[in-house]
C-alpha cells in the first residue's frame, strides 16, 4: 500500500491502474503528434522529390540551366523564373530595407510613447492582409496607375540606365516587385523594432552623455548593436517575399521568358506553379512544376534557417558588449 | 566654427527624424490605400442577397442588359468548410507536440528538434504546401486530388507550425508552480497537463489558434492547386471539388466580366472582415483571460 | 475516498483554487466554441448537400439524377457551359475551363467525364487515348474573331489572313503600316507598336486562329514551331490564359491585338476586327453568318470513334460566310464501365448520358443564341444524338431521358 506520491487524505484517487493507462495513451497521443510535425517535414522532401522524379531524370541538371520554358516543345527551365523570382525580391527588398528599417529607428527612437502601439499594431495589420487581396488591388489600381503615370516618369528620369525601356504594360516586374515590397516591410519592420529596443538603455545614455544627437546615437550606438537582429529581419523578410504567390501572379503577366527590363512581364517560381499547375498539358509538365517546387523550397528554408541562426546568435549575444 | 557644425549636426538630425517619420507614412500609404478601395468597391453592392445567392451568369454591363448580381454563398461555404476540417488536423498536432516539447522533453535535444522543425515549417511557402499535398494526394488516391479535403490538408500544413509555437510558449510562461501544485494533488499526469497546465495557458492557446485560422482563411495559392472548380454550384462533398472566398477573388479578379469583378471586391471585403474579427476576438481573449489570471 | 478528484480538503493555495474556477469557466467557454463549430460545420455540410436553403437540385421524376458531372476543356466555349451548368439540375455539371489542350490530356488521364475542345483529336492524340476509345461529339459552335484596343479607332478594322499572319510573326510591328492601312481607308491608325497578346495555355482557340492563318500564309503554315496547332512557340507577343485572360489584357492595354471567341468580345463591349473571306469580302462575325459558314461547309462527319482531324468549318466558300467559325467537340469513352471502372457508378453514367443528350437537344440548344453561339443543325443534332445513343456502360445501353 505505499504510494509513491503522498496525498492528502480527502483527495480521490482513480485506481492506479485506470490512470497509469490514461497517462500511457496520452503521452502517445502527444508523441504522435510530435512525430507527425517531423515527419511532415520529411515528407515535404521526399514527396516532392518523388513527385518530380520523371522530370529530374528526363531533364536532369539542365532543369537548372536551360533558359526556356517551353511544354509545347518538351523544354523544361527554370532560368527565366529563377531570375524573375531574384529580381522581383530584390527590388522589393530594396524598397523595404529603408522603409522598413526607417519606421523601425523613428517608433523607437523618435515616436512619443502613445504613438508607438497604435502604430506597430497598423504595421501588423499589414501583414494580415491576404496576398491575394495586395494582388487584385495591385492589378485594378496599381498597375493601370503604372501604366500611365509610374513607367512614363521611371522612364524619363531614369531610362538612361536601361532598366527601364519597353513597352509600358503597367503589369510586370517592376509592378511586381512593388506589391511584393509592401508584404516584405511588415517582417522588417517588426524584427528590426524587436532588435532595436534590445539595445541596452546604458549604451544609448552613455552616447547621449557625450553630446550626441537623435541621429548620431542611433546610427553609431544602437545601429551597430542591433546590426544582426536587423539583417536577420531583413532576411526572413526576403525568405517571405521568395514565396509570395498571389500577389505576384496577379501583377506579372505570368510570362516564362527571361525579363529584359524592369518593364518586362515575366513569371517567379510560385507564379509559374500557380498559374500553370491547373492547365498543365504534358506529361513532363507537372513533374517539372513539382520540381520547381523543391528549389523554392530549399532556397526559402535555407534563407530562414540562415537568418534564424543569425536571430539567435545575436539574442544570445545581446548580454556581452557591443560590437 | 564648432558652432557651425553642431547647428548642422542638430539639423542633420532633424532631418534624419522627419525621414524616418515620412518612412512610417509610406508604410501606411499601402494598408489605406487597399483598406479603401475594398471597402469603396465591396462594400458599393452590399446587401442580404451577398450571403444567400449563388455565382451569377458572367456578363459585363452593355446597352440594353443588365447583369444579374449574385452572391458569394458557395465562396462563403466554402471558406468555413475549409477552416473546420483544416483547425480540426492542425489544432490537435500543434497542441500536442507543444505539450510534448515542453512538458515531457522540456530537457531532452528532441524537444529542441521539434522547435527548429517547426520554425523552419512556418517558412514553407504556400505554394509549396499546395504543390505538396498535390504529390501526396496523388500517391493515395487521385480521385480525390482536387477536392475540400486536399485543400484543407495543404491549409493545416501552413496552420501546424503557427499553433505549435504559439502553444509552446503560452505553455511555457505557465509557472512550474501551477504544474507542482497539480501533480501535489495527486492527479495523474495527463489530468494534471490538460486540465490545468493547459487551461492556464489558455489565453495563448487560442491566440495562436485564431492567428493560424486567419492565416489559413486568407491563403490562395493551395487552393489554386488543389479545389479545383465548383464555385457556381452549391458544394457537393467534401472529397469533390469546392470553392472558397480567397480562391474566388483570384478567379474574379482575372475574369473580364464585370459582374465578377465586382463580386469579387465584395468578396475581399468580406475576407477582410473575418480576418479583422478574428483578430479582434483573439486580442480580447488574450487581455480579457491574461487580466483574469493576474487576480480577479 | 469520495469527492471529485482534484479537490482537495486541505486550504489550497489561492492560486488553485483560481486556477479551478478559471477551469471551469475556461471549460464553459471551451465548450460553447466547441458546440458553435460543430453547428456551423454542419449547417455547411447540410447547405451543401442541398437539404437547406438556396438552389437545391430538383429530381426529375422519371429520368436520373443526383451525380455530379465533370467536364474539362475549351475556354472558348466555357460560358455556354456556364450557362448550361446553371440551367439543368437533374445532376451537377463541374465544368473546368483549362483549355483545349489539358481538356484532351485531362480525358486521356480519365480525370473527366468528358473533355471539351475546340480542336479535334490529332492522330498522336487520338492513338495516345486508352481503350475503349472516345467517341467525337461537336456540340455547338463558335467563332475567332480579332480583338484589339485602338481608342481612336471606331468601327470594326479590316484584317487579311495574310496581315493577321505578319503581325503574327512579327514582321508587322506597327499599327500604322501600310500593309494594315492600305486595307482600312479612310481610318487613321495611330503610330504606335502593336501589342500582340496570343494564349500561353494549349488552346483550340489557338487552333482555329492558327489553322485560319495556315490557310492563309504560306510562312505561317511552315515555319518551325508554327502551322496549325494547340500550342505554337509564338514568335513574338504576350502570353494570357484563356479566352478570358486573353480578353482582360487586351481590354487594358492600349494598342494590343488579340483572338478570341465572339462570345468574349461581345459580352464584354471589346472591339473586334472584320475579316476577309476567300470571297474577298470583309465579314464582322455575327450569329448569321458564322452559321451560314457552318451550312456551306458541308461537312459530311466521320464516324462517332473515327479520325475528326480534318473536319473544318473555316474558309466556307459563300459570299457572305464568316471565315474563322469552329465547331467545339466533346469527348467521351465509348463504354463509361469499362474506361472508368467501379468508380463510376451506372447512375452517373446514365446522367452523363442523359445531359449529354439535353446539351445537344433543341432545349440545350435554345441557350446558345443569346449568348452568341451558334446552335446545331437539326442534321447534326440527329447525328450526334446517335452518337450518344451507342455509349454503353459495361456493354449494357443507356438509353438517353430527356426530361
Amino acid at each position: 500500500m505505499s504510494e509513491p506520491t503522498p496525498s492528502p487524505p480527502s483527495a480521490s484517487r482513480k485506481p492506479r491502474r485506470v490512470s497509469r493507462w490514461g497517462d500511457r495513451i496520452f503521452l502517445a497521443l502527444v508523441v504522435i503528434a510530435t512525430g507527425a510535425i517531423i515527419a511532415l517535414m520529411v515528407a515535404l522532401f521526399v514527396v516532392l522529390i518523388y513527385g518530380a522524379r520523371a522530370s529530374i531524370q528526363t531533364v536532369g541538371w539542365a532543369f537548372l540551366f536551360t533558359k526556356v520554358w517551353s511544354p509545347a516543345t518538351n523544354v523544361y527551365g527554370i532560368v527565366p523564373q529563377l531570375v524573375g523570382t531574384l529580381v522581383t525580391s530584390a527590388i522589393a527588398l530594396l524598397i523595404a530595407i529603408p522603409l522598413g528599417v526607417g519606421a523601425a529607428i523613428f517608433l523607437t527612437q523618435q515616436a512619443p510613447g502613445w504613438l508607438r502601439a497604435p502604430v506597430s499594431q497598423l504595421i501588423e495589420m499589414l501583414a494580415a492582409i491576404p496576398s491575394v487581396i495586395y494582388g487584385f488591388w495591385g492589378l485594378i489600381v496599381l498597375v493601370p496607375l503604372m501604366r500611365n503615370v509610374g513607367e512614363p516618369i521611371l522612364y524619363t528620369y531614369l531610362g538612361w540606365t536601361g532598366l527601364f525601356s519597353g513597352p509600358e504594360y503597367g503589369l510586370g516586374v517592376i509592378t511586381a516587385s512593388l506589391v511584393l515590397s509592401v508584404m516584405a516591410i511588415p517582417t522588417v519592420t517588426a524584427i528590426s523594432r524587436d532588435s532595436i529596443a534590445a539595445v541596452p538603455r546604458s549604451q544609448v545614455e552613455a552616447a547621449l552623455s557625450i553630446g550626441g544627437t537623435d541621429w548620431e546615437v542611433t546610427r553609431r550606438a544602437v545601429l551597430p548593436y542591433a546590426r544582426s537582429g536587423i539583417i536577420a529581419g531583413i532576411v526572413l523578410g526576403l525568405g517571405r517575399a521568395l514565396g509570395e504567390t498571389m500577389a505576384v501572379t496577379l501583377t506579372i503577366c505570368n510570362n516564362n521568358v527571361l525579363p529584359t527590363s524592369l518593364f518586362s512581364l515575366g513569371q517567379t517560381i510560385p507564379s509559374l506553379i500557380a498559374n500553370d499547375f491547373f492547365e498543365a498539358a504534358t506529361p513532363l509538365e507537372i513533374p517539372a512544376m513539382l520540381e520547381a517546387a523543391l528549389i523554392l523550397l530549399i532556397i526559402t528554408l535555407s534563407i530562414n534557417l540562415g537568418a534564424r541562426a543569425v536571430l539567435l546568435r545575436f539574442q544570445a549575444g545581446r548580454g556581452v558588449g557591443a560590437e | 566654427m564648432n558652432f557651425d557644425r553642431s547647428v548642422r549636426r542638430k539639423v542633420f538630425s532633424r532631418g534624419m527624424t522627419v525621414l524616418t517619420g515620412l518612412a512610417i507614412v509610406a508604410i501606411m500609404v499601402p494598408l489605406v490605400a487597399v483598406i479603401y478601395e475594398t471597402l469603396l468597391l465591396g462594400g458599393a453592392d452590399l446587401n442580404l442577397g451577398l450571403f444567400t445567392n449563388g455565382l451569377p451568369y458572367p456578363c459585363s454591363p452593355q446597352p440594353g442588359v443588365t447583369c444579374q448580381q449574385g452572391g458569394l454563398v458557395v465562396p462563403i461555404t466554402g471558406t468555413i468548410e475549409l477552416i473546420a476540417l483544416s483547425s480540426l488536423v492542425a489544432v490537435p498536432i500543434g497542441i500536442g507536440a507543444a505539450i510534448f516539447s515542453v512538458e515531457y522533453g522540456r530537457e531532452s535535444p528532441f524537444a529542441r528538434i521539434v522547435g527548429l522543425v517547426s520554425d523552419v515549417l512556418a517558412g514553407v511557402p504556400s505554394i509549396v504546401a499546395g504543390a505538396f499535398i498535390y504529390a501526396l494526394v496523388l500517391l493515395y488516391d487521385p480521385s480525390i486530388v482536387f477536392s475540400t479535403i486536399s485543400g484543407s490538408l495543404a491549409l493545416a500544413v501552413l496552420m501546424v507550425p503557427i499553433v505549435a509555437r504559439t502553444c509552446e510558449e503560452a505553455l511555457r510562461t505557465v509557472p512550474n508552480s501551477v504544474r507542482e501544485a497539480a501533480l501535489a494533488l495527486g492527479i495523474s499526469r495527463w489530468k494534471a497537463t490538460l486540465r490545468i497546465t493547459l487551461v492556464s495557458a489558455l489565453p495563448g492557446i487560442v491566440t495562436g489558434v485564431l492567428l493560424a485560422v486567419a492565416r489559413s482563411a486568407g491563403e490562395a495559392a493551395p487552393l489554386l492547386l488543389l479545389l479545383g472548380n465548383a464555385c457556381t454550384h452549391p458544394l457537393q462533398g467534401l472529397n469533390q471539388e469546392g470553392c472558397a472566398l480567397p480562391l474566388f477573388i483570384y478567379q474574379g479578379a482575372t475574369a473580364p466580366n464585370a459582374n465578377y469583378i465586382a463580386l469579387a471586391w465584395a468578396a475581399a471585403l468580406l475576407l477582410l472582415g473575418l480576418i479583422l474579427v478574428l483578430s479582434v476576438i483573439s486580442r480580447l481573449t488574450l487581455n480579457r483571460m491574461a487580466k483574469r489570471m493576474r487576480g480577479g | 475516498m469520495s469527492g471529485t478528484s482534484g479537490n482537495s480538503a486541505n486550504s489550497p493555495a489561492s492560486g488553485d483554487t483560481m486556477v479551478r474556477s478559471k477551469g471551469k469557466s475556461r471549460t464553459a467557454l471551451y465548450a460553447v466554441v466547441a458546440v458553435v463549430v460543430v453547428v456551423v460545420i454542419i449547417l455547411g455540410a447540410a447547405y451543401a448537400e442541398g437539404w437547406i436553403g438556396g438552389s437545391s437540385k430538383t429530381t426529375s421524376t422519371t429520368c436520373a439524377s443526383g451525380a455530379t458531372l465533370n467536364g474539362a476543356g475549351s475556354t472558348l466555349v466555357a460560358p455556354l457551359m456556364v450557362a448550361w451548368s446553371l440551367a439543368y439540375t437533374a445532376s451537377t455539371l463541374n465544368y473546368a475551363s483549362v483549355g483545349s489542350g489539358a481538356g484532351i490530356t485531362d480525358i486521356t488521364s480519365k480525370t473527366v467525364d468528358f473533355g471539351a475542345s475546340d480542336a479535334p483529336l490529332n492522330p498522336a492524340q487520338r492513338a495516345a487515348i486508352p481503350s475503349p476509345g472516345v467517341v467525337t461529339i461537336p456540340e455547338s459552335a463558335g467563332a475567332v474573331v480579332p480583338i484589339y484596343n485602338l481608342p481612336g479607332v471606331s468601327g470594326h478594322l479590316h484584317f487579311t489572313g495574310q496581315v493577321l499572319a505578319a503581325i503574327y510573326l512579327g514582321a508587322i510591328t506597327n499599327w500604322n503600316t501600310s500593309a494594315i492601312q492600305a486595307i482600312n481607308v479612310g481610318i487613321t491608325l495611330p503610330h504606335a507598336n502593336i501589342i500582340v497578346v496570343h494564349r500561353s495555355d494549349g488552346s483550340g482557340t489557338t487552333f482555329a486562329f492558327s489553322s485560319f492563318l495556315s490557310a492563309s500564309n504560306a510562312t505561317w503554315k511552315n515555319g518551325a514551331g508554327l502551322g496549325h496547332s494547340t500550342t505554337i512557340t509564338w514568335p513574338v507577343g504576350v502570353a494570357s490564359k484563356g479566352n478570358s485572360g486573353v480578353t482582360a489584357t487586351v481590354q487594358s492595354t492600349s494598342d494590343s491585338i488579340g483572338y478570341v471567341d465572339i462570345n468574349y468580345a461581345l459580352t464584354n463591349g471589346v472591339a473586334f476586327g472584320a475579316v476577309q473571306n476567300p470571297s474577298g469580302n470583309y465579314i464582322v462575325a455575327n450569329l448569321t453568318n458564322i452559321a451560314s459558314a457552318i451550312k456551306d461547309s458541308n461537312v459530311v462527319f466521320p464516324a462517332p470513334t473515327g479520325d475528326w482531324y480534318n473536319v473544318t468549318v473555316e474558309n466556307a466558300p459563300g459570299a457572305q460566310d464568316y471565315p474563322i467559325a469552329t465547331y467545339t467537340y466533346l469527348f467521351v469513352y465509348t463504354d463509361l464501365g469499362v474506361a472508368y471502372g467501379s468508380s463510376f457508378s451506372k447512375n452517373a453514367a446514365q446522367n452523363l448520358v442523359d445531359l449529354l443528350a439535353w446539351m445537344v437537344s433543341p432545349v440545350g440548344q435554345s441557350y446558345a443564341p443569346s449568348i452568341y453561339y451558334v446552335p446545331l443543325t437539326s442534321a447534326t443534332m440527329t447525328n450526334d444524338l446517335k452518337t450518344i445513343s451507342t455509349i454503353t456502360y459495361n456493354g449494357g445501353s443507356l438509353t438517353a431521358c430527356v426530361p
